[in-house]
């Protein structure tokens, strides 16, 4: 159970300060932002411990979310709570931030309120929660909705080749209260790629973790069915039919969703609440449905100067068509490159080498050559040159192969609402190693 | 607070819209005045900004107590947010301004009537936080009538209400009978209600741990799982934790139970899932492995704890910790998914080092080609720490995969070759593991290491590297030189690396004694005569003393076959361990440590154990049992063993303690030593005699003086009666106690010394000490604990040295023991395993006690009883002994004995032959019959005891033996 809970902005402010049980003293504030600023990189930040009191905090926001507790409790269910918690403050209040949290300090601490009673979680759902919430939402700057004209053109379902632009999906869920707010409802797939592949050039793991997110700003509640692909299948053992079956390893979902029709026809239905919420969560480890979308052919040397040369030739394998953006890549340890561009720079302090690109088509190839003055270079050092690493965002693309079929609502809403899907993939951890 | 306040008068500009930041910025004087104008205003939205004006200052720590009145004003409206803030505002001052609080009951009592339900939950809610003594037994009413309430949201939030109540006021709670109404409300058709009841009841049981609340019986578990699918995520965290406590008949129940809690392990909430998984791997220990359910669950909780590993690192870092311990409890679980493991190039050094310590406890035969690959990539990487513990682990999946270590060896010299430094070290120090482990397999590398001599600057890797040059020291041309180059700097290098290269000369000379004797002659004269290290200074002595009586014993000492080093390292003691599993996903799994070393010890906190399994052919340790016949010899000692073999030798007290002993030698007699030793020892070393004779020994100089009189002091502790310091405390009449003995000698016990002994005074059994302080320094804080023992003995109360014991000063001390501590067979039957801490340090030693002072008082049997018991107990556990010279009558032995409990019941005079009947009892109610037999004129005696547990009889002989003699 919670003894207190507080946050603090990133200079140490006292934001919003709820006791719960009278254990400890508001003076912990102080002692938590002391220890908190003294850790260093190695030390595991999750829990801390002073006397018979333990810190569990995340940061979110550039905040610190901070709980603390006297008993062996659990710091997973903390953790998770302090997330939801953040995650409703940001429902509520639009954004999060110190502004935000100090403008609305009236709002939390109500929501404080009714989350946590004598430090045991009741609720995080803002369905619930609205039913006892008062306070009005007051938004730290004018929400204005991107263009209007622009969406009355695409109300249709599943838009692919418009995307909304980020800042719609923040702003306070409350203000939807407004007569004339606009009803949306956003469905992210998000998924989180790492690679592992060799020196040899063979693939040793390849992972990806997905979730289905979704994000509503429909005033009333309505019934949403999701459609995923048909021939998606949960678990090693279920291959339907021929082809390219879209499987993951193992997935889990979000208690509010119902599963009657997802075994026969893959159909996720639920009533979302407002806010946002993670519908469904999905892992694939080691067999990915297609070949990996970067390919990295490295050849290190060394030059007859005792310099090392690095030449890089990158190759994107997704389909033509398909650009990727964002670009930066980190490898092992000055330059010449393909391209005008791009950009790289070395990095002496964690002895790496940036190389940035910020646009790469599919089906297309980039290079480069650095090199390298290292002093005292030996053939032994050449084993040093470490691992390149590539973060990424591949937009409208998806590792698994997972799509979402269809978008209803139910009953048909009356006036405008717009619906988006989205699709985007991330490097997690893509390495390549030389 | 000025940068505060600057920031939030910017945020005041921004637009024209109303925000509540403008609170924040009213830090003129006299505000307390405006403000209390404000709060007494007519206008209710004038109101309701002054009040959130008082929060804001609130918040940020300003008194603003001063208002305390004026808010409490403000509380009678209908208006929920207004009522919000006042209720804010009274939780936090009511406890400074007691009697003001007590204005507020009646708005209470009022409110919980309210046709609102909202207002009646927010008051009942907010009256459980005010802690003010004074008003609780005005709330008991109306809390009773919200208990009962229509309304659920009322009914949880009463609920939560009880258990605030009860931290308050505990007597209150149980007089007006809440807690009975509680327990209903775990029958509630809401689940939220049943959630929250159980999540108080739990938490008020835990400060009654023997009242049974919490009645955990198969109907209650119904209700619990069944509300478990209906309730929220944070209720079902409540009731599975709450399941965890429960301990079910058999496997049936266990496996049912198990059933319904599986399909949670797919929830959403990471917190879920993990209670989930410990309720599953608490009750899979009742379950035979066997069953084919066994095994399905096993298959089903991988994936999730896989899945936890795609969070963010802060909870990552968490599951990994529980999952390393449920790894080293069921490796099975995971044994297929390894490569989740694998370190990703972005994860946190903690991440990574935990990953790493799992890696190495799933590493097996299967798979350990795919984990070494990826330690090898890893020991390429450019932190530093994480090299290091790369590097580590290979040496580590060397020693655990046997058919690995080849290919281990391999990759460390792959390693060493790229020269970098502290990768070199690291791999020196593990293949010296490595040769532990596998002698006389891998010694074709030790050229590729001598290579790298120059460039190990580490103490570790120094010693480590000395080590290796020693061990082999006759397949190294030149050990010598390369010894001898670390002699050089003798006294700049650390005492690790000291000793070890004062092991290794020795080591040398004894392998090659012609070439070496100078420089076996520098190293100790530079670890006895020049340095102040004491544990140098005493292992160059026994080297020097060693070498000059019986080089022959030396060279069996030194180069004596070692140990073999255990193959698992790191784990966590099983006990230990199993308490962890039972609190899987808590604090205590992320420190590693029992809820009892970091949660306030008040509360009571029990020691949960894993249940045993009901089923057949798998040994589970099961929680001790009261019985001797019961007693498991499973567990090993918890008393660290000693490191090697030398470090025995040179913690045997050698010397006595310094305040007596003579100061350091630096005598001339020393230098005679020194020269004569190589004289000698070198002649029965060449001269091949290797039989050692006593004579050749003699040729030896004289030892040095200051180790010559260390070491007519006794070697052993404990045993010798030399020591006797309490001069034999008299006993004329009551049980028979005998002298202290030295226990704890202060050269072990870093100047403490503890002789003792046991006694049985007036039906207690006691333990009286004798502590001398033979340290320089003043000692405190004295603690002691036992370790388990075969009677459960246990120290009955704290030690009690109220002063701080100084110099050369000694305190009797007497504690009285009890027998419900924890049992567990010792060899022999009565050693007693000590640990005693005071402010310097921990210190063990063990003792045997006699077992007459367990024979209780009330062991006098009944004539026939005895008659029927001593046919009732087979022949085989019948065992005769012999007291030999005794000269005291029938009637004498038998008052003797009856002093220490053992009783005579019957006497039967045949032959000239007394027969004395006699029988005791132990203190865990195992009987001892006994028949003596006395000739007259005969100084020996036999007895003859019959008992159902036979192994004691030994040690009852013992006492026999030692009453009749004092």
């Amino acid at each position: 159970m919670i003894s207190q809970l507080f946050i603090l902005s990133s200079k140490g402010d006292h934001l919003i300060y709820k006791d719960y049980r009278g254990e400890a003293g508001s003076d912990v504030i102080d002692v938590f932002y002391e220890k908190v600023t003294a850790l260093t990189g190695d030390q595991p930040p999750v829990v801390m411990s002073h006397k018979d009191l333990h810190f569990v905090h995340i940061r979110q926001g550039g905040l610190y979310w901070v709980a603390t507790t006297t008993a062996d409790s659990s710091p997973f269910s903390i953790i998770e709570f302090l997330n939801r918690l953040s995650g409703l403050v940001k429902d509520y209040c639009g954004s999060l931030s110190e502004k935000a949290i100090q403008m609305n300090f009236a709002l939390i601490y109500e929501l404080l309120d009714e989350v946590l009673d004598y430090g045991y979680v009741q609720t995080t759902s803002s369905d619930v929660l609205k039913n006892f919430i008062q306070s009005e939402a007051v938004s730290s700057k004018p929400f204005s909705l991107f263009d209007l004209s622009n969406v009355g053109l695409f109300g249709a379902e599943t838009q692919q080749n418009k995307v909304a632009p980020s800042s719609a999906a923040t702003r306070p869920i409350q203000s939807s209260r407004d007569p004339g707010g606009k009803s949306e409802i956003f469905v992210d797939v998000i998924e989180k790629m790492s690679v592992v592949i060799g020196s040899n050039g063979v693939l040793m793991k390849a992972d990806i973790e997905g979730e289905i997110r979704v994000k509503c700003y429909m005033p009333s509640c309505s019934e949403m069915r999701i459609g995923l692909n048909e021939e998606f299948s949960v678990g090693k053992s279920q291959l339907r039919g021929y082809g390219a079956a879209v499987r993951v390893d193992e997935c889990s979902f979000h208690q509010s969703v119902q599963l009657d029709e997802f075994q026969s026809h893959r159909i996720l239905r639920l009533c979302p609440s407002q806010g946002e919420h993670t519908v469904m969560q999905y892992r694939l480890s080691d067999e990915l449905p297609s070949a990996p979308p970067f390919r990295l052919f490295p050849s290190v040397e060394r030059d007859s100067a005792g310099r090392l040369l690095m030449y890089l030739k990158l190759r994107c394998d997704l389909p033509p068509k398909r650009s990727v953006s964002l670009l930066p890549e980190g490898a092992g340890l000055s330059q010449e490159l393909s391209s005008p561009d791009q950009s790289a720079e070395l990095q002496l302090q964690n002895r790496t080498v940036f190389w940035k690109i910020p646009r790469l088509c599919g089906g297309t190839q980039l290079s480069a050559l650095f090199k390298l003055d290292v002093p005292g270079l030996s053939s032994a050092s050449m084993l040093e040159v470490g691992p390149v690493g590539l973060s990424f965002e591949l937009p409208k693309w998806t590792g698994t192969g997972l799509q979402i079929r269809f978008l209803r609502l139910s009953p048909v809403h009356p006036g405008p609402s717009q619906r988006w899907v989205r699709y985007v993939t991330h490097s997690d951890s893509y390495i390549i190693r030389i | 607070m000025q940068e505060w306040a600057s920031q939030l008068c910017e945020n005041r500009q921004f637009g024209s819209k109303m925000t509540d930041s403008k609170y924040f910025t009213t830090t003129k004087k006299g505000e307390i005045f405006e403000l209390k104008a404000e709060l007494n205003s007519d206008k209710k939205e004038k109101k309701k900004e002054a009040v959130k004006k008082v929060i804001a200052s609130m918040t940020v720590g300003k008194d603003v107590s001063a208002l305390f009145p004026d808010v409490v004003n403000c509380m009678q409206t209908d208006n929920l947010e207004l009522k919000k803030l006042v209720y804010l505002y009274l939780m936090n001052y009511a406890k400074s301004q007691p009697d003001m609080a007590i204005m507020a009951v009646n708005t209470f009592v009022k409110d919980c009537e309210d046709p609102n339900p909202l207002i009646r939950a927010l008051a009942v809610r907010t009256m459980g936080c005010i802690r003010v003594d004074k008003i609780t037994e005005y709330l008991c009413e109306p809390l009773r009538k919200c208990l009962k309430d229509e309304d659920p949201y009322v009914r949880k939030t009463a609920a939560v209400c009880v258990a605030k109540l009860h931290d308050i006021n505990a007597q209150l709670v149980e007089d007006q009978g809440f807690l009975d109404t509680l327990k209903d409300l775990i029958s509630d058709s809401n689940p939220m209600v049943v959630a929250n009841a159980v999540a108080a009841l739990s938490e008020i049981a835990e400060s009654h741990p023997n009242s049974n609340l919490l009645d955990l019986n198969p109907q209650t578990i119904n209700k619990l799982l069944t509300a478990l699918n209906e309730c929220t995520e944070w209720g079902q965290i409540f009731i599975l934790d709450c399941l965890a406590n429960y301990t079910p008949r058999d496997d049936r129940e266990s496996q049912s139970i198990c059933e319904r809690v599986t399909p949670r392990l797919s929830h959403a909430n990471s917190a879920v899932v993990l209670s989930a998984v410990k309720v599953l791997m608490k009750f899979m220990e009742m379950l035979p492995k066997d069953l084919d359910y066994y095994g399905t669950l096993l298959k089903k909780l991988a994936p999730p704890l896989v899945t936890l590993l795609s969070a963010e690192p802060e909870l990552q870092y968490v599951a990994l910790r529980n999952i390393n311990l449920i790894v080293q409890r069921r490796p099975e679980i995971l044994k297929h998914e390894m490569k989740v493991f694998f370190v990703k190039y972005n994860d946190p050094i903690y991440v990574k080092l935990e990953k790493l310590d799992i890696m190495i406890r799933l590493a097996s035969q299967a798979n350990i080609a795919q984990v070494l690959a990826e330690l090898k990539e890893y020991a390429t990487e450019v932190d530093v720490d994480f090299v290091r513990k790369a590097v580590r682990a290979i040496g580590r999946c060397a020693i655990k995969v046997e058919q690995s270590a080849e290919r281990c060896v391999s990759t460390l010299l792959d390693l060493i070759q790229t020269k970098v430094n502290y990768v070199v070290q690291e791999a020196i120090v593990v293949i010296k593991d490595i040769f532990r482990k596998y002698p006389n397999k891998y010694e074709s590398v030790i050229a590729t290491l001598c290579e790298n001599l120059d460039s190990l600057d580490e103490p570790e890797a120094r010693a480590a590297m000395i080590w290796i040059v020693g061990e082999y020291a006759e397949r190294i041309d030149n050990a010598d030189e390369l010894l001898e180059s670390f002699l050089e700097g003798f006294h700049d290098e650390s005492t690790q690396v000291q000793l070890q290269l004062l092991t290794a000369i020795v080591k040398l000379f004894l392998k090659k004694p012609t070439e070496t004797q100078e420089l076996v002659q520098q190293v100790l004269s530079l670890a006895t005569q020049d340095s102040d290290n004491p544990d140098l200074r005493d292992r160059g002595y026994i080297y020097w003393r060693l070498l000059s009586t019986d080089p022959v014993a030396a060279k069996e000492v030194v180069l004596a076959e070692k140990p073999l080093i255990s193959e698992e390292t790191d784990l966590i003691e099983p006990t230990l361990l199993e308490e962890l599993i039972c609190h899987i996903g808590t604090l205590a799994s992320v420190y590693h440590k029992p809820p009892s070393a970091f949660v306030e010890g008040s509360r009571g906190v029990q020691h949960k154990r894993l249940p045993g399994s009901a089923g057949s052919g798998e040994s589970v340790e099961s929680p001790d049992t009261g019985s001797a016949a019961g007693v498991s010899d499973a567990p090993p000692a918890v008393i660290p063993s000693q490191g090697d073999l030398l470090g025995d030798l040179l913690n045997l007290d050698l010397t006595p303690p310094a305040t007596t002993g003579p100061p350091p030698p630096a005598t001339s007699g020393m230098q005679l030593g020194a020269m004569d030793l190589l004289g000698g020892g070198l002649d029965s070393l060449l001269g091949g005699d290797l039989g050692g004779s006593s004579a050749m020994g003699a040729g030896f100089g004289a030892p040095p003086a200051a180790p010559a009189a260390s070491f007519s002091a006794p070697v052993s502790g404990g045993l010798d009666d030399l020591f006797d310091l309490g001069g034999g405390v008299g006993m004329p009449m009551g049980a028979y106690s005998p002298p202290k003995t030295v226990w704890l000698p202060a050269m072990k016990g870093k100047g403490l010394e503890i002789s003792g002994t046991f006694a049985r005074r007036a039906g207690v059994i006691q333990m009286e000490m004798t502590l001398t302080n033979k340290a320089m320094s003043v000692m405190t804080d004295f603690a002691i604990q036992f370790n388990r023992n075969s009677f459960g003995l246990a120290p009955a109360g704290p030690l009690q040295v109220l002063t701080p014991l100084s110099p050369n000063q000694s305190i009797e001390v007497t504690l009285p023991l009890n027998t419900v501590g924890p049992v567990m067979k010792m060899d022999p039957l009565n050693n007693l395993q000590v640990a005693v801490k005071n402010n310097i340090d921990v210190f063990y030693f063990s003792c045997q006690y006699p077992i007459s002072m367990l024979f209780v008082e009330d062991g006098k049997m009944e004539r026939q009883v005895f008659l029927a018991t001593w046919k009732d107990i087979s022949n085989d556990n019948e065992a005769q002994f012999q007291i030999k010279d005794c000269h005291l009558s029938s009637d004498a032995v038998s008052n003797k004995l009856q002093g220490s409990n053992i009783f005579t019941i019957a006497k039967r005079t045949v032959d000239g032959q007394d027969m004395l009947y006699q029988s005791t009892k132990l203190s865990n109610g195992i009987w001892v019959l006994a028949e003596l037999r006395v000739q007259t004129g005969n100084p020996t005696f036999t007895v003859c005891l019959k008992c159902r547990a036979p192994e004691v009889s030994q040690c009852v002989f013992q006492s026999y033996d030692a009453v009749l003699k004092n």
